[in-house]
């Protein structure tokens, strides 16, 4: 979930007022962020508010203007307009244009740009912008492989720019971050950011570059940009936008939120063309800024049967542009039309939410409900209750463990067989790299690390495992067991074989016993047991050889038992 | 000093030495075994007790040698000194070579060299020409029989001679075969025995009268016998009275552990709600576990960074259909609920992927193509998570989640629902919802309670399942679906304050935890 920094002037003066904390926290909830710290010391223009925003299907928030915006739509504030979009068969006149190679199609082949314009920028809004960049890119933009940014100095551009493919070898320019001419194949192996990101384009046999007219680099997309046309400073005026992608609608949508961030900052925003030299699902030629949305719709019954209380339509339509939503009643039915930043209507129920937001959380009373139905524990649960109770009646102390664990302790120092064990391909360190095959391990781990608690010890776990298991369609199988150790001078075999016994006379369980040859376990001092004649668990002493694997002193009996096979 | 407060907390061994002895008696081990019978750690605890109730001193030490009868000395004593059967057995079958002398008597050569050396020193062995030994004169074996009335004397004194209780040739006997160390292959272990000396204190007296005036004797009776019970002999009889603040011995008891307990005791708050409990397997499929739950498979939390994957077998056999196609469809198109989708390419075998399950509203979106409706289901789930483990932060831990299927089922029955849990599980005296985001809830909330001790925290999250999760899974009424966090509360109940330690490995740790249920 993104988190951002605002600057506090800028954001309060985009919001319409001031606020302090106690009213600035209930007023984020409309946008489902969370103040997460709010430094009031320094000098005011530079103070920010830290914020965590929870809906990740809303990347028009991750920014100051973004996010005021909401407020100050929700706090009665109306819906703004952005008149500067183009549309379908009404496209805006544009004074800048970029053409679309048909080098690029295969790589990366979606453009949006726009012009910034009217007046310089600020240092707060050029740290706004460069932190939309890095959320809308990282978060959105799935770290730049779907969607990436670039913000360049007009002055320096030669019109029209082109977008295309080249041969990474033949052609360079000086990036940021740097003072030498490199070629593309260079940057992307010695530069930082083309560490970082030339894994997106590496495969591919010609780079994107954007190029102005007269053969001036304004960036590789979507690495990094040039170090003269690409280095955006404060007081610049006219800066270009510009975003590149695999993703049409993505890369719209965020040329679109950042053309509505800078207008609703007192920017203007110019037009521009970008001719394509193949078809995208917007056209060949398409000028951007571009609303691209479709209507959403959703009939006032559905708000009410979903909500649970009653709105006509006009009450569906009202609370909808108090989210700055603007739509229409027809008769049952409204019908919206989306924000030029948002595209996260993807079925009714989206809307439904932005009515209840709209509406407010607290016009909602809970209302308790009215179907009757029956609570109960599974059967496995129920089972496993019964079986504690009788160990507790045993003296033995129940305990609780971690699932995953090391291979060392689950195969290495059990003396036991790696066949069956589930392995993460992907651990984040050796000590959770297995699932747990067996509740033994964690019994033998706290003797290892209890030799100084008062003696005897008489210890048990109820729990799954979890291990391989081809028959299955998952080729793994999980089950619930009950594991128990004792521990003391004279801890046996014959002490287990009581404990067993009581154990499976209070679960109703009749069984037998028979030879059995576990490696964790001494020979000839175990037994598997046997229901029905089915193994479903083993018992013995366990093996001086597993116990000097785990450090450990004491004599020691343990038992396994699969609790789901006497289900 | 109140004498009556000494009273309850004495020992008959005191009490009889209490009647018995005034203040200034000189009093040791010997004396108290003389005059009161008592053995000499019976003697030693009545100093003890005594001296520890400021009744006793000391008044006195002295040391003094003793000779203890080794476990050699005592077969000695049995089948005779080396020095005795040798002479026998000269006796009863005559000249013979030393090494079968040894073989027949059963000691070793080096022994029977310096036996032989001493008795031939006594005129009580020769060995002639012919290197046989034999017997001379048996009546001047002295030392032999001297060493056996000494092995008989220490016997009679209960294995232990006082040095003062040997006379002078006796103790030049005793210097030859007793040793201080590496007594194994001696008769006797010499040792430094202390005695120590001690009187009544002046206090003593005081409470000594205070029995007579009680009319205590020590000869109360300890423990009720069945024996006595029978015989009906406790009738008159005085039962001594026990030190009841003297601390008691501790006991190991079968035990519950109190997190499991805490999690039952959620586990039957939820079931007294009407809700059924479900389970399921620790290993899952990329199917259940996001894409059934229409989390696009670009979706972040799906990254290699948060989930575990299974390394051998990758991928499940087959994913159930209907629900395969139907759950691709709404990914790609929306399929036949409603929704535009996700419009990108779906991916039928990433799907098939296994995992280890992440988030517990995969149980959930299980329980749907079963669900009855009216239904309320819920599992507390252990779900695993690639994550840095830390005091906030477990690679496996356990999600608290539950659904609601019902015709009329809404925003409002949902909040009813968390205000329900909020009281009746988390004990919240205050409730409130704002606009929460997960993928497969819309509308979604967050519940925030006030609790009387952790203030204002975030219980939970909750929805109503996207239309995109129910139909392709057959469920076609509105779901409620919830997740109550309930770790905080789990680890304030029990005291603690990192979530490692609810799965304590320590035996002793977990054996003194206690929980406020």
């Amino acid at each position: 979930m993104p988190k951002i920094e605002v600057n506090e002037k800028l954001f309060f003066s985009l919001v319409g007022r001031r606020m302090d904390a106690a009213e600035l926290e209930p007023a984020l909830e409309t946008a489902k962020a969370e103040l997460d710290a709010w430094d009031p010391s320094g000098p005011e223009d530079e103070r920010v508010i830290k914020i965590e925003l929870n809906d990740t299907n809303r990347p028009d928030l991750w920014s100051t203007a973004g996010l005021a915006r909401q407020l100050r739509v929700r706090l009665g504030g109306g819906i703004p307009e952005y008149p500067f979009f183009s549309r379908e068969g009404d496209q805006r006149p544009a004074d800048y244009r970029v053409v679309v190679d048909g080098s690029i199609r295969e790589l990366r082949p979606y453009m949006a740009a726009f012009v910034i314009s009217g007046k310089a920028i600020d240092d707060a809004m050029l740290r706004d912008a460069i932190q939309t960049q890095e959320k809308l890119c990282s978060n959105f933009g799935r770290k730049r492989r779907s969607v990436s940014m670039g913000m360049y100095r007009i002055e320096l551009i030669k019109w029209p720019v082109a977008y295309k493919g080249v041969d990474p070898d033949a052609v360079s320019f000086v990036p940021l971050q740097s003072d030498e001419s490199m070629t593309l194949r260079r940057i992307v192996a010695e530069h930082p950011k083309g560490k970082e990101y030339g894994h997106i384009i590496a495969g591919s046999p010609v780079y994107p570059i954007l190029m102005g007219a007269d053969g001036g680099v304004l960036s590789m997309a979507p690495v990094i940009n040039s170090a003269d046309i690409g280095a955006v400073q404060v007081g610049d005026r006219d800066l270009l936008v510009e975003f590149t992608g695999t993703d049409m609608a993505a890369v719209c949508l965020s040329a679109s939120i950042v053309a509505c961030d800078f207008a609703d900052a007192g920017y203007e925003i110019k037009p521009l063309r970008v001719d394509y030299a193949y078809d995208t699902p917007f056209g060949r030629s398409v000028t951007f800024p571009y609303y691209f949305q479709q209507p959403a719709s959703v009939d006032s019954g559905r708000v009410s049967k979903l909500l649970g209380d009653s709105f006509g339509p006009e009450q569906v339509v009202e609370a909808l542009a108090r989210m700055g939503v603007r739509a229409e009643a027809h008769g049952q039915h409204v019908r919206a039309a989306v924000p030029e930043y948002r595209d996260d209507f993807i079925h009714a129920v989206d809307l439904v939410e932005d009515v209840m937001i709209g509406r407010g959380m607290a016009s909602f009373s809970p209302e308790r409900p009215r179907d009757f139905t029956i609570g109960r524990l599974s059967p496995v649960e129920s089972f496993t209750r019964r079986a504690k109770d009788v160990m507790v009646g045993l003296g033995y102390q129940e305990m609780i463990y971690n699932y995953l664990g090391s291979g060392k302790d689950y195969i290495e120092r059990m003396n036991a067989s790696a066949d069956d064990v589930i392995r993460i391909s992907n651990p984040m360190t050796e000590n959770f790299e297995y699932v747990r095959p067996s509740i033994l391990p964690g019994l033998l781990q706290s003797e290892a690390v209890s030799s100084k608690a008062p003696y005897p010890h008489r210890i048990f776990e109820a729990g799954k495992v979890a291990f391989l298991d081809d028959a299955r369609n998952y080729g793994t199988a999980t089950r619930q067991r009950i594991g128990l150790l004792c521990a003391h001078q004279a801890a046996d075999y014959n002490e287990l074989a009581g404990v067993v016994s009581a154990l499976l006379y209070y679960l109703g369980e009749e069984y037998s016993v028979d030879d059995s040859d576990d490696p964790r376990f001494l020979p000839g001092r175990q037994a598997r047991i046997l229901i029905g004649g089915e193994p479903v668990g083993v018992f013995g002493e366990v093996h001086p050889a597993v116990l000097g694997n785990w450090g450990i002193t004491m004599p020691c009996a343990a038992c396994e038992l699969d609790l789901e096979s006497l289900l | 000093m109140d004498p009556r407060s000494f009273l309850k907390g004495l020992h008959p061994l005191e009490i009889k030495v209490l009647l018995r002895y005034a203040p200034g008696d000189g009093l040791d081990a010997a004396r108290l075994a003389a005059e009161l019978g008592y053995v000499e750690g019976h003697a030693n605890q009545a100093q003890a007790w005594l001296s520890a109730k400021g009744l006793a001193a000391e008044s006195g030490r002295s040391s003094r040698n003793v000779y203890e009868l080794t476990s050699l000395g005592r077969s000695w004593l049995e089948a005779g000194s080396p020095e005795e059967r040798m002479v026998a057995w000269l006796a009863e079958h005559g000249p013979a070579a030393m090494p079968a002398i040894c073989q027949a008597v059963g000691i070793e050569q080096k022994d029977a060299g310096s036996a032989y050396g001493r008795l031939s020193k006594e005129g009580v062995l020769a060995m002639g020409q012919d290197k046989l030994v034999a017997l001379v004169d048996a009546s001047k074996s002295l030392r032999a029989a001297a060493l056996k009335a000494l092995l008989a004397k220490a016997d009679a004194a209960g294995g232990i001679l006082e040095e003062g209780a040997l006379g002078d040739a006796e103790r030049a006997l005793m210097a030859e075969v007793a040793k201080k160390r590496g007594a194994a292959d001696a008769a006797f272990k010499a040792a430094e025995r202390e005695t120590v000396t001690w009187t009544l204190t002046a206090d003593a007296a005081a409470v000594s009268d205070l029995l007579r005036a009680e009319g205590v004797s020590g000869d109360e009776l300890g423990a009720v016998t069945q024996e006595m019970l029978e015989s009906g002999s406790w009738k008159g009889a005085a039962f001594r009275s026990y030190n009841i603040k003297s601390r008691p011995a501790r006991l190991i008891p079968g035990r519950r552990n109190p997190y499991v307990q805490f999690l039952e005791s959620v586990k039957d708050k939820l079931v007294s709600l009407g809700f059924e409990e479900f389970d399921g397997g620790l290993v899952e499929t990329e199917f259940w576990n996001g894409d059934a739950l229409f989390m696009p498979q670009f979706h972040s939390a799906r990254d290699i960074h948060d989930v575990y994957y299974v390394s051998e077998p990758t991928k499940a056999k087959s994913i159930e259909e209907p629900y395969l196609s139907r759950v691709a469809a709404t990914h790609e198109n929306g399929g036949a609920t409603g929704s535009r989708g996700w419009r990108y390419g779906f991916d039928r075998e990433f799907t098939k992927r296994l995992v280890l399950r992440s988030q517990g509203t995969v149980l959930s979106a299980r329980q749907l193509p079963t669900a009855s409706v009216p239904g309320k289901y819920f599992g507390i789930a252990r779900c695993f998570r690639y994550d840095k483990v830390d005091a906030t932060h477990l690679s496996d831990f356990y999600q608290t989640e539950g659904i609601v299927l019902g015709e009329d089922v809404s925003l409002r029955t949902l909040l009813g629902f968390l205000e329900m849990f909020a009281v009746e599980v988390a004990g919240a005296k205050e409730v409130k919802y704002v606009p929460g985001y997960f993928p497969f809830t819309e509308p979604s909330v967050e519940v925030h309670i006030k609790h009387p001790v952790l203030g204002w925290f975030e219980l939970g999250g909750a929805g109503i399942f996207r239309p995109e999760v129910t139909e392709p899974l057959g469920v076609s009424v509105p779901v409620l679906a919830w997740g109550i966090g309930i770790d905080r509360m789990a680890l304030m109940a029990l005291g603690l304050n990192d979530l490692r330690e609810l799965f304590s490995y320590d035996i002793e740790d977990v054996r003194l935890r206690r929980a406020k249920l």
